[in-house]
């Protein structure tokens, strides 16, 4: 009779992740700037990469671009996209379909020379795209 | 697997013990808007050990897990002689009181030369476990079945034995179960304890899985989802709950033609679900029914391949 040892395998590759310590790994930085598209509640956005460390833009990475509402988490998201390389080195542009206006968490899921995911929260308004500034209390105070 | 689908069912198995979480109190009778304060305090615990002080995954989620429920137990306590509406608003502003301290929690240190670490209203950005062990989206899906498996099982055995009993016992009449010896306050912190815990591991896979929090994460409209899972899919089963995230973001998903306008249909479609079965899809009455048929089920199955295997 046979037995699979695919289970065992797979056990095993979980329990690796579990018990395995940090170690250090390279990190990607990105600045983002969206401007309205042509279409109601589409962003056209420019998405420049570089290395945390070295500075270095990240010419070739597979960089897809996803967003999740932080009031709102899974329930209202954006299907990824994937972004294509412009001319300038390590600058790629995506064109996102929003569900509404209001405050979003984008997801940039790296790929490829650099391994990583890079979250930029942003106030989509109708004409304008800003990135949320730190500090920036969520709430109205009275 | 494409990598959105193994996000989405991600995101499913994540929500998951959110779900479990709140399906246990309801199990004792008890409606709680809070349990997203206990995914909250799991995920914060499960970060800064990963992401500042540098532990093992599995170390991170026991101490979410730890957090979570001590936090609960934390609530629990007082909030004993709260029942139905009282205890619903109780857990409430213990939740919002739990996400405006982190709208002020600071905690943060330098990591490879950033500053990583909760910063209030801005959030814990940095939780990159899962990049810096190059563990990718699969395994770590992996890990989120394994354990929700886990869980699910612990459920089982629990719904099986003399506790789940009690608990179901105290839910239907408390004043019964204690006239019947049971120690009511005693099982009910327990219940609270377990829910916490549950919610803890689950609020620590998620943030691992974003690598992102952020206290609005965390606001009652996640209260509100985890409730909902146990009432849409049932309360006869610890699958109900699994049974009632799978329609929310399955559906969710799949009529994303209505881009904003889906969490309008979806909570319409929630309201008939609860008025035609007020108890969700798997309710006590349709697991009786399902156990009771699953041996002639099985038995039929057993004759189909039999007839099939016999020479002509």
């Amino acid at each position: 009779m046979m037995y699979s040892s695919r289970p065992w395998v797979l056990a095993a590759a979980a329990m690796a992740v579990l018990v395995s310590g940090a170690t250090a790994a390279e990190r990607a930085r990105a600045d983002v700037s969206c401007q309205p598209g042509t279409k109601t509640l589409q962003y056209d956005c420019a998405i420049k990469l570089t290395n945390a460390r070295t500075g270095a833009p990240l010419t070739k990475v597979d960089l897809t671009v996803g967003a999740d509402m932080p009031s709102m988490p899974m329930a209202h998201n954006v299907r990824p996209v994937k972004a294509t390389p412009t001319e300038e080195p390590g600058t790629y542009r995506a064109t996102i379909e929003l569900e509404m206006h209001g405050d979003w968490a984008l997801q940039l899921n790296l790929a490829g020379e650099l391994r990583d995911r890079v979250i930029k929260t942003m106030r989509f308004e109708g004409d304008r795209a800003v990135q949320s500034s730190p500090k920036t209390p969520s709430r109205h105070k009275h | 697997m494409d990598d959105y689908v193994i996000g989405v069912l991600s995101n499913i198995g994540v929500i998951s013990f959110i779900a479990l979480s709140a399906y246990l109190l309801l199990l004792t009778g008890e409606i709680s808007f809070g349990q997203q304060a206990f995914f909250a305090i799991g995920a914060y615990a499960a970060g800064i050990a990963t992401a500042l002080w540098g532990w093992p995954l599995a170390a991170g989620l026991a101490w979410g897990a730890a957090t979570g429920a001590a936090a609960a137990i934390l609530v629990g306590v007082p909030t004993l002689r709260l029942h139905g509406l009282y205890f619903a608003i109780a857990t409430l502003a213990f939740a919002e009181m739990v996400r405006l301290l982190f709208e002020l929690f600071s905690y943060q240190v330098v990591v490879d030369g950033e500053f990583i670490g909760p910063n209030g209203a801005d959030g814990f950005r940095g939780i990159r476990y899962i990049f810096e062990n190059d563990i990718g989206p699969l395994r770590f899906l992996l890990v989120i079945y394994g354990l929700l498996a886990a869980t699910l099982a612990a459920f089982m055995l629990i719904e099986r034995s003399r506790l789940g009993i009690i608990f179901r016992m105290i839910g239907e009449d408390e004043v019964l179960a204690e006239t019947n010896g049971i120690a009511v306050a005693r099982h009910k912190v327990l219940a609270a304890g377990l829910a916490g815990a549950v919610a803890g591991i689950g609020g620590g896979l998620y943030a691992h899985l974003t690598t992102y929090v952020e206290p609005r994460i965390f606001d009652v409209m996640l209260g509100v989802h985890s409730l909902a899972y146990g009432l849409i899919g049932g309360l006869g089963t610890a699958f109900g709950p699994l049974l009632g995230v799978l329609i929310d973001i399955g559906l969710l998903e799949s009529i994303r033609m209505f881009a904003g306008y889906r969490m309008i249909i979806f909570g319409g479609l929630v309201a008939l679900l609860l008025i035609v079965r007020p108890r969700g899809l798997l309710d006590e009455i349709a697991v009786h029914r399902i156990r009771k048929a699953w041996p002639r089920i099985l038995a039929a199955g057993e004759r189909q391949t039999l007839h099939l295997r016999r020479p002509q």
